[in-house]
């Protein structure tokens, strides 16, 4: 037995937690003048997690928002460094997942199915970190204020681009958000990902988990599923997904993200037994 | 005939392969460069121009040329490193084009005869937008503001200059800007009956 915990930016909803069996490590959120930031975790917030769970007799799975956007997964690496004396006879595996929000709930919701299919811990991690590896996260951003708040944009880009209705495309590329493309306008953006989407999907999308997530965004992130659903004649599995603050402090309101990984059911067992 | 005419000729030429070319390419950044070896040879005819016909005729063509070149190649450079910070050291770049081709418009349009000023305001819009369409995201913008320009430039510059009566046989000129032109619409031909392929490329999973 063991038990899979992720820290928030897996942004799974209370209720989606309970029902999953995942323990989840929030994030703090400050508010700085106004303006809300986000501080990753503490390593003695992680002990406090896995420590009933490995006195119970469990091990642990804990699974991270990417290494390169927040020092969750170094204070997850720490305080299982440290458990690990206390507890000699359990296992603490980490995975980071290189990716956040939906991206690292897609992948948190597939080591769950592997779990409850009575994989073992070390089986799922393995496949769990295949599955990092399939992950795409794409968000299109409304608010360049936000943006430039982050640091990712400078003020004229931000003003220039406010004024032409500029919209980034932005993906997550081995852990880092980078900008893939500009388009100009939201209705424009949506068009242009659903149709990259469907192209890039088509022929693989029974071995696919897609998830979609906005922020404060819902009737533009429906009508897209729609739309996605009936041109993919498929129905998603995931619900529509509301991206956390750990996400959208960077993005602001109106953002939208897009994710998809390959199932685990995808991967062939053998090359999984050699990545082990 | 004059040696430095025809070598103004060649380089006619020349930039008339380079500006055909880099209307067929979609990638923005292989564009800039193409393009902006292009306005350099372009710049040199005017300068070989200058030096067979008088550099006082040819003097504000060799500055935009140059413009163009510079503007061309800072813009390949800015793509090319595709960063955030080099994406804001353009726009400010753009801006800044932008108030030097406002200014220097705005001087051109006082200075011209009063019947031909809606002409070189004309020519000041549509070498702003063209600008602007260089910088805008994917392959329509661009297109269609150099046929803008292409037109009202061979509007002013060619034999259809009709309004100063003023017949400059300047056939290089005409084969540039033609040349721009049917570009885009061969691009737009050849595209046209390509399989449909989205504007955006997402990662395979």
């Amino acid at each position: 037995m063991f038990k899979i915990i992720s820290d928030a930016g897996c942004d799974f909803t209370v209720a989606q937690a309970t029902e999953f069996g995942v323990e989840t490590v929030p994030f703090y959120i400050i508010n700085e003048n106004g303006v809300q930031k986000t501080s990753q975790p503490n390593p003695q917030d992680y002990m406090d997690k896995f420590t009933p769970y490995l006195k119970a007799g469990m091990d642990i799975l804990a699974i991270t928002i990417s290494s390169k956007l927040s020092g969750s997964f170094n204070s997850a690496s720490l305080a299982a460094d440290m458990l690990k004396e206390d507890f000699p006879d359990r296992s603490i595996l980490l995975v980071d997942s290189l990716s956040a929000s939906i991206g690292q709930g897609l992948i948190t919701r597939e080591m769950v199915k592997m779990r409850d299919a009575g994989f073992s811990i070390q089986e799922t991690a393995a496949r769990a970190n295949k599955i990092v590896q399939s992950t795409r996260v794409y968000v299109t951003v409304e608010n360049l204020e936000s943006l430039k708040r982050g640091g990712r944009i400078g003020p004229t880009t931000a003003f220039v681009g406010g004024i032409l209705g500029l919209r980034p495309i932005l993906h997550v590329v081995d852990g880092q958000v980078v900008q893939l493309d500009t388009v100009r306008g939201k209705k424009n953006a949506l068009r242009m990902i659903g149709e990259a989407m469907v192209h890039t999907l088509k022929d693989e999308v029974q071995n696919v988990h897609i998830c979609i997530g906005h922020v404060e965004s819902q009737p533009d992130a429906e009508a897209f599923i729609a739309k996605l659903e009936s041109d993919l004649q498929i129905t998603l599995d995931t619900p529509l997904t509301e991206v956390g603050t750990a996400i959208s402090t960077h993005t602001g309101p109106g953002a939208m993200a897009f994710a998809y990984c390959k199932k685990y059911t995808a991967f062939d067992a053998v090359a999984l037994k050699e990545a082990a | 005939m004059n040696t430095w005419f025809i070598i103004a000729q060649i380089l006619g030429v020349i930039t008339i392969c380079f500006e055909f070319a880099s209307y067929q390419i979609k990638d923005k950044t292989r564009y800039f460069l193409v393009t902006g070896i292009g306005s350099f040879f372009w710049a040199g005819m005017f300068v070989a121009m200058g030096l067979a016909t008088g550099m006082s005729t040819q003097a504000s063509l060799i500055v935009a040329a140059t413009y163009s070149t510079i503007r061309n190649l800072v813009f390949y450079r800015i793509f090319l490193k595709n960063t955030p910070q080099s994406k804001e050291f353009g726009l400010n770049f753009l801006l800044a084009m932008i108030v030097v081709a406002l200014v220097a418009g705005g001087i051109s349009v006082v200075n011209a005869p009063e019947q031909v000023r809606w002409l070189h305001a004309l020519g000041m819009m549509a070498a702003l937008a063209f600008v602007i369409g260089q910088y805008l995201p994917g392959v329509h913008y661009v297109r269609i503001t150099v046929v803008f320009y292409a037109a009202v430039v061979l509007l002013t510059q060619t034999p259809l200059n009709i309004l100063y009566g003023d017949f400059r046989w300047n056939i290089m000129g005409i084969a540039i800007e033609g040349a721009k032109i049917i570009s885009v619409l061969v691009f737009y031909a050849r595209y046209a009956n390509e399989p449909k392929t989205p504007q955006l490329m997402l990662a395979k999973p």
